[in-house]
């Protein structure tokens, strides 16, 4: 049971009538407390008869002041385990991994948890579905488009107020796109989303027309908080850089959003927000939101287990094992919309398009990465690397996004076929030498490749050693070095590696992710050098397209391309572990729906939907949605710690007790001597 | 961890007498200062251009898969300054850090300065109260391991303390914290499992003060075991080096009573080594104790570092670093100056 945490009593009875989940606090303190007491005085007394002459008294006094010490450092805990504090206050608690928050300033963080943060403080033109994280109102109620294309019209919601009480109007969306268009700090994270927009304007108060160059395919997703005019326009270009958009002097941010962010500093640990019971989408229904950042997933696990968290994220597919056997908990791996691949040198150039780097003239040639595509054991990838928890990979769009995915046929999908492999490499020209090495093209020179890993990723450095095998049943002699991630991005722009590692995680428009496949981003988003004349016109065809569904068949067309070229091998679509104290919080969908995630979703539909377990026997209706946590009751103790912890305990408590009896002995032995 | 310079401990007696003592100890002091001082400013220049070397391009580490085009790269780097070629960065720097300002953090996009501020205090408290304790209970378990060497506490408290500095920080701390923060058995999990205050609690009130001492008992203690052995052995070797000297004999035969015998002579002369090794280690306090945050995820100075090394993060690294080095200097620098109080021979 945390300290100070705020219990709600109705929330805290129901949950010990569901079998009890923890007792109050203070019997937990007191009851550590009087066995450690009573064995303080025993020792005390036992020193004091076993010696009788001078340095007695002093000692006593030592053992006072140190049972002093003791009490003191137990205090608090006894403080903290008192009355509670907070009164009828429902908090989910939230145990969150990785790195931090880089920034609650909208315009400057990149790091994920920030967007989440923003998600709950701010709100968005549109948001994303959760089924399938398509376009859904927000602010805008509807949108139109021109004929050409090129004018999209939003209306915008009325009666929005900002946590300050001024209305949230079109002038505030404007001026948000406007800072983005035409500052410099404001326009690194945001601008790509609003590429090709030349004017956004708000005739009145409803209304915001935004005029394009040329007709976008990705409108109206548009996932930039929308910031009020009246607090940011005294924020100038020179002070955007450094300004932090953090609660001032118990002061909320002034945000529109379901939450209000009451605590919290870039690259804080602790970061609360109130519910916004004025929320234009419905109050949530519960009163806080807490953020605690872990820097180590075990003992975020064992805060969930504790009960101090409520939720914890990004955990692995091996605890999230451990915890699904346990009562009052539900923990999964939900698919996330992202995958990870092996990448080739497909043709490293600098800027003015020469050649640089030193890549193994066989990794450019894409039959022989095709070949390398049937020498892939995904299957047991998936197994032994990702403990069982992902998917088999295929194409750079996650078959999340159902519209959108690229599903190989039969003919064309790579299968573990190391016979057929060596084939396409004899056909290629690849052919095996006397020794049974695999050569170039000459025929002389046996093939040798650099695999790089990524030292901070075991997923990284166990699929390259995975590979390294594959690949010498091959006849191919290759290399595994592992770089730290920022090493590993200085070696790929100047293109000194054969293959490497590494993931993307898609938006639900893949028009992003499509683009770093082009020409045009090599040594920008490219990674894979990959360049190709007729992917690059898929691409910009796709790109102006007005019409849906022949978009989604150019976009599968250029999935194809790529699976067939190979500059990538996707190996898996990864997945997130995730664990919620389901004894405690129900109503929790996952998106897309079935089978995603719970939280660092696209928008934030579980805090404003989640319910405390007392009162979740309904949830909210959702049309469509399936699989919302259910209420679990929690077996009396949380804390199951295996054999060994008890051994070691056990140890512990012998070896200090052995230590406090040769202590007496010591002393006595002084004594004699004197 | 010697970085400490050996005070020129043998020195000509005749020179030392003959100079007059204040002025000595006046123009010492000043020698030292303006030394530390120097050290501090050849520290500044090494901690830009040693950064510079670090492999990584802040704005494509940061940016993977966010910035998308060069214009936004472009925009990054100007915005922070990134975009001027190096000279121009260094005088930026030096002006800066004239006007004491250590510059905006690229990964956090907040001034060091303040950043530093908030980890400076939970790193104090952490490794600062662990040094402490260490020094207090690894200095006990030195005196009383020496004075009866071989017996039986000595053994327990040695092999104790050297299994513990063995051990791995990062696992004990686990140990600690699957066993008393969870609990097992019967024994309760009472101790939080990690962070330095609860969220509900205003850190600045009383509560918000216990609450803060609570949740760092176990990471405390988990620094306090694992520094034990560095500060039992020394004193304990230094101690037995002085058992066989004459005037402890000398003192016996005047019949003090063994335990004064042991505290006010041989302890006395003893203790030289450990006071090295103490203010030492007090300057080491602000670099942080990286593992140990990391298993309780303290907010401190070593994981500001080693998070700032990734991208690379050039003026938080410069920072930290500066402020490191500034510890270990003035904590050599007093060092120097108690010795030279105390012993006016290494005055030269």
């Amino acid at each position: 049971m945390s300290n100070g945490r705020v219990v709600e009593s109705p929330l805290g009875n129901e949950m010990i009538q569901h079998g009890g989940l923890v007792p109050a606090q203070p019997v937990v303190g007191v009851g550590a407390l009087d066995p450690v007491l009573g064995v303080g005085e025993g020792t005390a007394r036992r020193g004091r008869r076993g010696r009788s002459r001078h340095g007695g008294h002093r000692t006593a006094g030592a053992f006072l002041a140190a049972l002093g010490l003791l009490l003191a450092t137990l205090l608090p805990g006894l403080a903290i385990g008192g009355p509670a504090q907070g009164k009828d206050k429902v908090v989910f608690h939230v145990a969150m991994l990785g790195e931090g928050v880089d920034s609650l300033n909208p315009f400057l963080g990149f790091q994920a948890p920030s967007y989440e943060m923003w998600g709950l403080t701010y709100d968005y033109l549109t948001g994303y579905s959760m089924k399938d994280m398509s376009p859904e109102p927000g602010l805008a109620t509807k949108w139109t488009t021109s004929p050409d294309g090129r004018t999209w019209t939003f209306t915008v919601r009325s009666g929005v107020k900002f946590s300050d009480g001024v209305p949230l109007t079109a002038a505030d969306v404007a001026y948000t796109f406007n800072r983005v268009l035409h500052g410099t700090a404001e326009s690194t994270n945001w601008i790509s989303y609003l590429k090709g927009v030349t004017a956004v304007t708000a005739p009145n108060a409803t209304t915001l027309v935004m005029k394009l160059k040329k007709p976008s395919a990705t409108l109206p997703l548009l996932p930039i908080p929308i910031v009020p005019e009246h607090v940011w326009k005294d924020v100038s270009e020179k002070e955007i850089k450094s300004y932090g958009a953090e609660p001032q002097g118990g002061k909320p941010v002034v945000g529109s959003g379901p939450f209000r962010l009451v605590q919290g500093t870039a690259d804080g640990q602790i970061f609360k927000f109130e519910a916004n019971p004025d929320y234009w989408g419905g109050a949530p229904h519960i009163d806080e939101v807490i953020f605690q950042f872990y820097k180590n997933d075990d003992s975020a696990v064992q805060a969930l287990l504790k009960g101090e968290a409520d939720f914890v994220e990004g955990i692995t597919a091996l605890e999230v094992k451990s915890l699904q056997g346990k009562p009052g908990i539900q923990a999964h791996n939900g698919n996330s919309p992202g995958f990870d691949e092996i990448a080739f040198n497909s043709g490293s150039v600098d800027l003015k398009g020469n050649p640089i780097g030193d890549p193994d003239p066989a990794v450019l040639d894409p039959s022989f990465r095709h070949a390398l595509g049937y020498a892939l054991n995904l299957p047991q990838l998936i197994q032994k690397v990702y403990q069982g928890a992902g998917l088999p990979g295929t194409t750079i769009v996650p078959p999340n996004y159902t519209e959108y995915h690229w599903q190989p046929p039969t003919d064309q999908k790579y299968t573990f076929d190391l016979d057929k492999a060596g084939q396409l490499l004899d056909a290629a020209g690849y052919q095996l030498n006397s020794s049974g090495q695999r050569t170039e093209k000459d025929g002389k020179t046996p093939i040798s490749l650099r695999l790089a890993a990524r030292s901070d990723s075991p997923t990284s450095l166990h699929t390259m050693d995975y590979f390294q095998q594959w690949l010498k049943d091959l006849g191919i002699k290759s290399e595994v070095s592992t770089y730290s991630s920022s090493q590993l991005t200085d070696e790929i722009y100047k293109g000194n590696f054969d293959a490497f590692q590494w993931g993307w995680y898609v938006e639900p428009d893949p028009d992003s992710m499509l683009s770093y496949m082009t020409c045009a981003q090599r040594q920008h988003s490219s990674d894979s050098f990959y360049c190709n004349k007729a992917y690059d016109k898929l691409y910009e065809e796709q790109h102006v397209s007005t019409d849906h569904a022949a978009r989604a068949g150019q976009i599968k067309k250029m999935q194809e391309i790529i699976y067939r070229d190979a500059p990538y091998l996707v190996t898996a679509y990864s997945s997130i572990g995730e664990a919620v104290r389901s004894d405690r919080f129900a109503c929790l969908v996952t998106q897309p729906n079935p089978g995603g995630i719970w939280l660092e979703q696209y928008g934030v539909y579980n805090y404003i939907h989640l319910k405390p377990a007392a009162d979740a026997s309904t949830c909210d209706a959702a049309p469509g949605l399936t699989g919302a946590v259910k209420v679990s009751s929690s077996s009396e103790s949380s804390s199951s710690t295996g054999p060994f912890l008890i051994a070691v305990g056990v140890a512990a408590v012998l070896a200090l007790v052995a230590g406090g009896v040769v202590m007496m002995r010591r002393r006595s032995t002084v004594g004699d001597r004197e | 961890m010697s970085l400490v310079a050996e005070p020129g401990l043998v020195a000509d007696r005749e020179q030392a007498d003959a100079q007059p003592r204040r002025r000595g100890y006046a123009s010492y002091v000043g020698l030292k200062v303006l030394g530390a001082l120097g050290s501090l400013f050849f520290m500044l220049i090494v901690n830009f251009f040693l950064f510079r070397v670090l492999p990584g391009d802040p704005a494509k580490t940061l940016g993977r898969g966010r910035l998308v085009s060069q214009e936004q790269i472009d925009a990054f780097n100007k915005t922070y300054g990134l975009n001027q070629s190096m000279p121009q960065q260094f005088v930026t720097f030096l002006k800066n850090i004239v006007h004491g300002d250590l510059g905006i953090s690229l990964q956090y996009r907040t001034p060091v300065s303040q950043l530093i501020m908030d980890r400076l205090w939970p790193t104090i408290l952490l490794v600062g109260t662990s040094t402490i304790l260490a020094t207090v209970i690894g200095v006990y378990l030195g005196i009383k391991g020496a004075w009866n060497r071989g017996g039986m506490f000595d053994k327990i408290s040695t092999g104790t303390s050297l299994t513990l500095y063995s051990m791995p920080e990062w696992w004990l701390g686990l140990l600690l914290i699957a066993g008393l923060g969870v609990g097992f058995w019967f024994v309760p999990g009472i101790f939080p499992t990690g962070g330095l205050n609860s969220p509900d609690v205003d850190p600045n009130s009383l509560h918000g003060v216990l609450d803060t001492m609570w949740h760092l008992v176990l990471p405390v203690t988990t620094l306090t075991l694992a520094y034990l052995a560095e500060y039992s052995l020394i004193m304990r070797s230094s101690l037995l080096d002085e058992l066989g000297e004459d005037y402890l004999q000398t003192a016996r035969a005047k019949g003090l009573r063994d335990v004064r015998v042991r505290n006010h002579h041989a302890v006395r002369n003893a203790l030289l080594p450990t006071t090295t090794l103490i203010a030492l280690n007090i300057g080491f306090v602000v670099s942080g104790a990286i593992t140990v945050e990391t298993v309780f995820s303290i907010p401190g100075l070593g994981l500001l570092s080693t998070d700032a090394i990734d991208v690379p993060d050039f003026w938080v690294l410069q920072g930290t670093f500066l402020v490191a080095s500034a510890g270990v200097i003035l904590a050599n620098l007093v060092a120097n100056l108690i010795y030279g109080w105390l012993d006016p021979r290494v005055r030269t």
